[in-house]
């Protein structure tokens, strides 16, 4: 049965010359899982929005949208507000009340309804999510994961059809991304849920989605079940690149069978079309420099006395002019790292050089000017200014010196940007101070993948001219890509480091894509280039 | 467990004003020994040995009290001596002891409270007689630590950009300035992504309700009505004037008379109910656990 029809959607924000979505008509059958992918700028969270009569934009609307062949307009508020879901990216943005369980009956209370029916929706809800051990916590004390599947969870619980979710993995780190996926799948399968999902990446959603809505410049490129949608991306390269890796390997060839889409269809994809002579890639040996720009030996940290220790025996020695990597799971320890290499925190016990000095033989702001720089996690709280060229000026940046361009960014509030433009705005502003050590803290959450491939030809170029720059991520396929070194951070130390293609190789879970399809046939692949130049070299033809 | 803090809310509430009102309106020494010896019983049964700075602290605003009234209040008949001219008495310092008393018995009740009645609690109260004020509060709740954290994040990557000099007063309080102003917008930014999510999810599309997970049990009701009758009996007795008792000029009576007994003996029940529920639910426990 049809539950959602949009009909010649056209719209134009309110302020803009220019049309944002295009002659958008599709419909959507009870129960679909629908993917929505496009490009940063291509109308994806408008469309969405567009679909929740409550979030519809400031603008001029031409075109249809029914709700169970009613129109959107003239759905009476309680319908409105129930049966068409709604959650977006900012786990922490999004929550309203101080407490769990307040936060789960908000909806509810909305509706007025009498204290017992929302005490039986809330108890069901949290028993679902399995919600119970953290019902009666702050809000505040929970993980972004959590976080996000409570904001799931407060939308759950009016009893919606449709669920429409607006990059909701977004800010999580990959676990709590994939748990949060799979609750939705979850949801999908056993409730019969309606879901429309619009991500950044794609890796672990293409899998589940049933059909793909794919945007190009606000119009419809393909709406279409997803193993064909995505046989049809060959050359597309700004929407291919969030693909899942096995679609990506896929469009490097001209083979006419079915597109893989995990990692499982890859793997035979491989097995079928090519032949395993060449196991491996000619390597360049990877030596680094001499000179130490950062060395912890026998560090110890913890936050408190009465606490645990966050770093426990940290040895890492990071050598000029590389770019080194530290992966590894929530609350090892990554990012305490980091702020006791920037000096915000201070070891209670170990030695730390800096450019072989110590420490905390640097005084004042001696160590923050051309020597260290810290871009945190959040990059929003680097900006203090109303536009990017005040953000600039203030610190004296000459953004003609960077490695890319800002310049149409210059007139803009920095929080009006995409996530990536943001990182690009705040990477300026930490330059500024021309550190020769920079440290990034998640570079790429949050970002779309056109944006993360930017930043990593930015990082190398900065590595050009001679900077040592270490990143702390979650992100596998980046660090893989971009990385001199990687790093495994566990339980407040370093377990392992190795160059990448030898480190993901090494590891069965934490680990590329690729890496997870080529193991059995080929030898430290981990990349999608790689996984196309072996292939080339196996080619059975 | 069934302990005093479990009891809803709204029982709780009104135990505590029933008990602290009567010490406060009471005026008579027996009453004030009651609610101390009362209060102080609950929050040692509540905090065992710990916090023992707040006996400290309001045993000496006992003593404080005790020494400071016959200096400034020269009423009463039994001039014990004279200091600059000015007689201190026997009554004075007496009711300076009992002044101090009912504060620290007071002050005793609303630690204790204050313990007791964390804020989904008080959100629970204010819900009852105003959705609207709950939510509020609830929201004001949210956003004092969301905002401290992101102050803190805030100064902190202020530093590591390294243009910032924080080392003179004038500098401090210019980066101080400038963390704040950010704040502003920076609050404004992120409560369009909660309204958004209010609206998303049907605020103010009509009347609300307040949704609490607490419920009014049988037990719940007795304590209150448990507590109102014995806070009439005892304002009956203070109204009446069975228990006054003056300080000036000369210390009356104790009242002995059977009614001031009677208010007597139901503010005492009163005073020790809490300790009591404790220790029954301890008892309790212990004698399960031996069957175990």
């Amino acid at each position: 049965m049809e539950i959602l029809r949009v009909e010649n959607l056209n719209f134009t924000y309110s302020l803009s010359a220019s049309e944002t979505l295009r002659n958008i008509s599709f419909s959507v059958e009870q129960g679909d899982f629908i993917g929505v992918c496009g490009a940063t700028g291509s109308g994806k969270s408008t469309l969405l929005r567009m679909l929740k009569r409550e979030l519809i934009p400031l603008g001029k609307a031409v075109g249809n949208t029914f709700y169970k062949n009613v129109p959107l307009e003239d759905l009476d508020a309680k319908t409105s507000a129930c049966k068409i879901g709604f959650v977006m990216q900012r786990p922490e943005q999004q929550l309203v009340t101080d407490k769990v369980w307040h936060e789960l009956a908000f909806g509810l209370e909305n509706m007025a309804l009498p204290s017992d029916t929302i005490r039986r929706r809330v108890s069901e809800m949290a028993c679902y999510f399995g919600i119970e051990s953290w019902f009666d916590k702050k809000v505040s004390e929970l993980s972004g994961g959590q976080k996000q599947l409570l904001n799931l969870a407060s939308v759950m619980v009016m009893q919606p059809d449709v669920l429409i979710l607006d990059e909701p993995t977004a800010q999580l780190d990959p676990i709590a991304a994939a748990d949060f996926i799979s609750t939705v799948k979850k949801l999908n399968r056993e409730l019969g849920l309606t879901v429309i999902i619009a991500e950044h990446r794609l890796e672990e959603v293409i899998p589940v989605c049933d059909k793909l809505l794919v945007l190009e410049n606000g119009s419809i490129l393909i709406f279409d079940e997803t193993y064909k949608a995505v046989s049809d991306l060959r050359g597309k390269e700004s929407i291919l690149c969030a693909m899942p890796a096995a679609v990506r390997l896929f469009s490097r060839f001209d083979i006419s069978t079915d597109c893989p889409v995990t990692v499982r269809e890859g793997r035979r994809f491989l097995e079928e079309n090519f032949s395993f002579n060449v196991k491996s890639l000619e390597r360049e040996y990877y030596s680094h420099s001499s000179t130490p720009a950062l060395e912890i030996s026998d560090g110890y940290f913890r936050y408190r006395r009465e606490l645990s220790d966050v770093l426990h025996g940290l040895d890492m020695t990071v050598y000029e002019g590389e770019i080194y990597c530290i992966l590894g799971g929530n609350g090892s320890g990554k990012t305490t790292a980091l702020s006791v290499c920037s000096g915000l925190n201070r070891l209670y016990s170990g030695k730390i050089k800096v450019f072989d000095k110590a420490l905390s033989s640097y005084k004042g702001r001696e160590l923050y000017q051309n020597c260290v720089a810290l871009l945190p996690q959040d990059v929003q709280t680097v900006f203090l200014k109303n536009t990017v060229r005040e953000e600039l000026s203030d610190v004296n940046a000459d953004f003609s010196t960077l490695p890319y361009d800002i310049s149409p960014l210059l007139d803009m509030h920095p929080y009006d940007l995409s996530g990536g433009q943001q990182q690009l705005v705040a990477l300026a502003k930490v330059l500024a101070s021309k550190p020769r050590l920079l440290l990034l803290d998640e570079p790429t959450k949050g970002i779309d993948a056109n944006a993360k491939l930017g930043i990593i030809s930015i990082l190398k170029k900065l590595k050009a001219e001679g900077m040592t720059i270490i990143i702390v991520t979650h992100d596998v396929e980046f660090a893989a890509m971009c990385a001199d070194r990687c790093a495994l951070f566990f339980r407040g130390s370093i377990t392992s480091c190795d160059v990448p293609h030898r480190f993901f190789s090494e590891n069965n879970f934490y680990t590329t894509a690729i890496n997870r399809m080529t193991r059995h046939l080929f030898c430290g692949a981990v990349t999608v280039e790689d996984a196309y130049q072996l292939c080339l070299k196996n080619s059975k033809a | 467990m069934n302990s005093f803090e479990n009891y809803n809310p709204i029982s709780v509430f009104i135990y505590f004003m029933t008990v602290t009102v009567t010490a406060m309106i009471c005026y008579n020494p027996v009453l004030i020994l009651l609610s101390f010896f009362g209060s102080i019983s609950f929050y040692i049964t509540l905090n065992k040995a710990q916090k023992g700075k707040t006996h400290v602290f309001l045993f000496a605003l006992i003593l404080v009290s005790a020494a400071i009234n016959p200096i400034f209040n020269h009423n009463g008949a039994t001039v014990l001596f004279i200091m600059n001219n000015n007689p201190v008495t026997l009554e004075a310092f007496i009711y300076g002891v009992f002044l101090g008393i009912m504060i620290a018995s007071v002050m005793y009740w609303f630690a204790v409270f204050s313990q007791i009645m964390t804020s989904d609690k008080l959100l629970y109260l204010f819900g009852r007689i105003s959705p609207k004020t709950a939510l509020l509060l609830s929201m004001t709740l949210r956003y004092i630590p969301l905002f401290s954290l992101q102050i803190k994040k805030v100064s902190a990557s202020q530093k590591t950009l390294g243009i910032y000099t924080d080392e003179s007063i004038p500098d401090k309080l210019r980066g101080g300035i400038r963390v704040f102003s950010v704040m502003v917008t920076w609050a404004l930014e992120n409560g369009i992504i909660t309204a958004d999510s209010m609206t998303a999810r049907g605020y103010g599309i009509g009347k609300r309700t307040h949704f609490s997970p607490y419920r009014f049990k049988v037990r719940d009701f007795v304590l209150s009505a448990i507590s109102l009758t014995l806070f009439t009996v005892s304002c009956v007795a203070v109204a009446s004037g069975t228990t006054a008792f003056s300080f000036y000029p000369y210390m009356s009576q104790i009242p002995l008379s059977a009614f001031a007994f009677l208010s007597y003996f139901c503010y005492g029940i009163a005073v020790f109910i809490p300790t009591f529920i404790e220790i029954k639910e301890v008892i309790r426990w212990k004698y399960s656990e031996s069957k175990i």
